[in-house]
């Protein structure tokens, strides 16, 4: 594992997450790919458990960091909990194609967001109004890009991405 | 002499992280949002590059002979503003009064102008952060303006950053005048907030416009921050209204704000308003 390359990417993807995700947001909601998420599944899938833990955790604290006025730690917890699940489950059952990938982000995003959301709540802080359509959306949408946007990171990462036929 | 490799099992490492994400989560806010101000002032140049980049792809062309919606609606506020100031004033000159006017020429107050750094306005929240902070006599509770209305209120600031709680955020309550009419209103997320508690015996319409009450210390006259866009009969109380009113300005599209600034310290920065 590359720890720098990692750390420069996680830069990198956050600062576009918190610049320039609007542009690609649909609808009035505002939904947009959660490319940090995208991020934690690709490393969950394709780094071993240990370092899996390690990545989840501080893509959780960047999620974390961009959101202005939300407290910090929900998603430092959603993301290294569901992260950590995901790469033990890639050990039993191997994740390489894409819609199996697909899948992956879909369920990994609702499961992290909806966590997330819970645990806002509990510091007191209002759920939107349209939270479940948020979230599935925001799951939706980073599950159709998710999987194509795993071959430039492993080039950066410098990790062979076999595609099964 | 080989240096000892010390070894952590998985389950220890997911129990400490755990510990340290639980840990940030019962940190209280003033603490933890200094990383959220850390990154968004390192990252201020990139950040602002990609804002700018996403309001030039929202922006649509404009025509040469015609004065833009934008533009149209900051001066309908200004208008708004002016008249509600002739009034107070109006109010003023009836009672006795043998203390020192600071009203429309602005007196003793200054207009701090600021740059969005970052903007985070969904259902679940509506704040801004902006480059200016307690270095430049930013406070708590100071009312914050875009297009000549209020858009929200310092919620806390950092010496070179602050955060603006946008009004329209689920966690903001104001006090706002609607006619006569003195009431609250809270944030509903996104762009629009809601009239609470407000019997059906007072006359609303829609289209009424709604203001920032005075507050001494922060807002000197009242000032426009919305326009009633919905009123009909609560559903689930008949005796009260169900008014929902939307911002005067359209936050997303704004690149700068000001900041009101009561009585400020004599430094450099800021607009002078007599200039």
């Amino acid at each position: 594992m590359h720890w720098f390359r990692f750390a420069v990417l996680v830069l990198v993807v956050t600062v576009l997450q918190a610049g320039l995700a609007d542009i690609v947001a649909v609808t009035n909601l505002n939904v947009k790919p959660d490319l940090l998420l995208i991020l934690l599944v690709f490393f969950a899938i394709y780094c071993n458990t240990f370092e899996a833990i390690i990545t989840s955790f501080v893509i959780g604290f960047a999620a974390d960091i961009i959101l202005a006025g939300s407290p910090m730690g929900p998603r430092i917890i959603s993301f290294g909990l569901f992260g950590t699940v995901l790469a033990y489950l890639n050990s039993v059952v191997t994740i390489k194609k894409m819609p199996y990938q697909a899948l992956a982000i879909f369920i990994t995003a609702f499961l992290t967001d909806a966590l997330a959301h819970l645990l806002v709540s509990f510091r007191g802080q209002p759920a939107p109004f349209s939270v479940y359509t948020v979230i599935f959306g925001t799951s939706f949408y980073s599950s159709l890009a998710g999987p194509f946007l795993f071959l430039p990171c492993a080039w950066w990462m410098r990790i062979k991405v076999e595609r099964p036929r | 002499m080989a240096r000892k490799r010390i070894k952590v099992s998985n389950r220890m490492l997911l129990t400490w992280f755990i510990l340290s994400g639980l840990i940030f989560l019962i940190a209280p806010q003033n603490l933890t949002s200094r990383f959220q101000f850390a990154f968004a002032n390192i990252f201020r140049w990139p950040l602002g590059i990609g804002r700018n980049i996403s309001l030039s792809a929202r922006t649509q062309q404009q025509l040469a002979d015609v004065v833009s919606r934008r533009e149209y609606d900051k001066l309908q506020n200004h208008l708004a503003n002016v008249t509600e100031e002739l009034l107070e004033k109006h109010k003023k000159l009836d009672r006795v009064s043998g203390l020192r006017n600071r009203m429309s020429e602005f007196e003793g107050v200054e207009f701090m102008l600021a740059e969005i750094i970052t903007a985070s306005i969904d259902d679940a929240h509506g704040e801004l952060i902006i480059n200016r902070g307690r270095d430049d006599g930013l406070a708590e509770g100071q009312f914050v303006l875009g297009d000549n209305s209020v858009i929200g209120t310092i919620s806390d600031a950092s010496p070179r950053t602050a955060r603006v709680r946008l009004f329209t955020d689920p966690a903001s309550k104001t006090e706002v005048k609607i006619r006569e009419l003195k009431t609250m209103i809270q944030g509903l997320g996104r762009d629009s907030s809601k009239v609470q508690l407000l019997s059906i015996k007072h006359k609303v319409e829609v289209g009424d416009d709604v203001y920032a009450r005075k507050k001494p210390g922060f807002l000197d006259a009242p000032m426009k921050i919305g326009t009633i866009t919905r009123c009909k009969t609560d559903e689930g109380n008949p005796l009260l209204w169900d008014i929902t009113v939307k911002p005067a300005c359209d936050v997303e599209k704004l690149n700068d704000v000001a900041v009101i600034i009561m009585n400020p310290a004599p430094r450099s920065g800021g607009v002078d308003p007599k200039n």
